[in-house]
């Protein structure tokens, strides 16, 4: 569950994020779309309580997971970082692993993965958790289109066990289509529209939108 | 050529007055860097991963402290143990302890104001990625440290050579008393004021070679760090 109110986030002079409500029920799934600097990031690290809005309310279901932009390799092994915090649980490590194809990396040094692994292993680190609330920034942005396939299955079987509400940063509308049921799109640091994906994506209402849409990577 | 050669024969006879200057020199050290470390490394850590109202205040502070001329750190201590000080009844003065705190005046903000440096440049990562899996304060702070630990090592051994280097602080409130505050740095000026132009030199080639040994020693742990 997520419930907003008047949120504005501000560096001097500059306004980043202003986004009066957004609301969402617990399971909902959410994907935020914009171009960059539009203020996605601003607004999940907002949600996940990393940065403090300069006004207005966030109220989110605890416990919360948060997915980084840039996913970071902890030292040790690509087990041991699946693991980090955790007591036992080996096995549902190495499920977890084999579902996004990294099992057999999973005695490897989790720093000499490529960018498309080092992220499916940050997607790995959360999904071992339970959460009421994950917030994703760019959860397939390094991957080619088969891992990215995986991340979002992945995704899909943690959702249906866990029953939480899903955000999500994209610049694909493969993702935003088939990940969330909601997409939220931002211009400036502004709500721009708020609909189904596939409505958004057929028919967008203005101008600014239409270039947008076009614009989106296919 | 003569000041290696008296060097070589310094540390070969195992002449008993060096033995005991370099071992005074060594548990100072030792010691200064030790507590300076303690105090500086967690206090540096938390500054870096934490946001608070006087944190820019606090860090010039620290950068000013970092610069600190030795002759008035040793002038504030010998003024809190001489004998009207505040601290005089503890009869300090000119002991190899006092030397201690004059130097962790020196290397506590040195070592803090690094550590905060490198913390805040290099655990951002760390800090996002850490709290995003839901991991608890303690757990976050510890990533910190230990994923910065090459970093830290080399803040450790920064603050060694200070200590090892340094002459205005200790000869002040050390007195450079023979076979009990003596250390290399006051030895070697001690014989450059009386003219022993090689044996000052000697000296000197043998705390760098002290300072070389402790370094490759930090070396080797630092390999084994990157390999673990």
């Amino acid at each position: 569950m997520i419930e907003v109110y008047d949120l504005k986030k501000t560096y001097r002079d500059r306004t980043v994020l202003d986004l009066p409500a957004l609301s969402l029920r617990q399971g909902e799934t959410l994907a935020l779309a914009g171009a960059n600097g539009s203020g996605k990031t601003t607004l999940l690290r907002l949600l996940a309580g990393t940065l403090k809005p300069t006004a207005g309310t966030v109220k989110t279901a605890a416990p919360v997971l948060y997915l980084p932009q840039k996913s970071y390799a902890f030292r040790g092994t690509v087990l041991q970082n699946v693991l980090l915090g955790i007591n036992g649980r080996k096995q549902q490590a190495l499920d977890l692993l084999e579902q996004l194809e990294l099992r057999s990396l999973a005695g490897k040094k989790a720093s000499s993965l490529s960018g498309g692994e080092l992220q499916r292993l940050s997607v790995c680190r959360l999904l071992i958790r339970p959460c009421r609330l994950l917030l994703l920034d760019e959860p397939t942005s390094a991957c080619d289109p088969q891992s990215a396939a995986l991340v979002l299955q992945a995704l899909a079987a943690y959702r249906e066990k866990t029953g939480c509400t899903l955000v999500l940063s994209t610049h694909t509308p493969r993702v935003a289509l088939e990940a969330a049921e909601r997409l939220l799109i931002l211009r400036d640091g502004k709500p721009e529209a708020d609909g189904a994906p596939q409505t958004l994506l057929q028919s967008p209402g203005s101008d600014w939108m239409r270039a947008f849409v076009a614009g989106w990577r296919i | 050529m003569d000041a290696l050669k008296q060097a070589l024969h310094l540390l070969f006879s195992l002449d008993p007055e060096l033995l005991q200057i370099l071992g005074v020199t060594m548990r100072m050290s030792f010691f200064s860097t030790t507590l300076s470390c303690l105090v500086g490394l967690p206090l540096g850590a938390l500054i870096g991963t934490r946001s608070f109202r006087g944190k820019a205040v606090l860090k010039k502070l620290i950068h000013t402290l970092m610069g600190l001329p030795p002759v008035v750190a040793g002038l504030l201590v010998y003024a809190l143990f001489t004998h009207y000080g505040p601290f005089g009844r503890l009869n300090l003065l000119f002991t190899v302890r006092v030397m201690v705190v004059a130097q962790c005046l020196l290397i506590i903000p040195v070592v803090t104001g690094l550590t905060a440096s490198f913390v805040e440049q290099s655990t951002r990562a760390v800090i996002d990625t850490a709290k995003g899996m839901g991991l608890s304060r303690r757990r976050v702070l510890f990533l910190c440290l230990s994923e910065s630990r090459t970093s830290l090592l080399s803040v450790v051994l920064n603050a060694f050579g200070r200590s090892i280097a340094e002459v205005g602080a200790v000869s002040i409130v050390g007195g450079n008393i023979q076979w009990k505050t003596r250390v290399m740095t006051t030895a070697i000026m001690l014989e450059t004021n009386k003219g022993n132009f090689s044996f000052a030199l000697a000296l000197g080639l043998i705390l760098l070679l002290l300072a070389f040994v402790v370094n490759v020693a930090a070396s080797f742990v630092v390999r084994e760090v990157r390999d673990d």
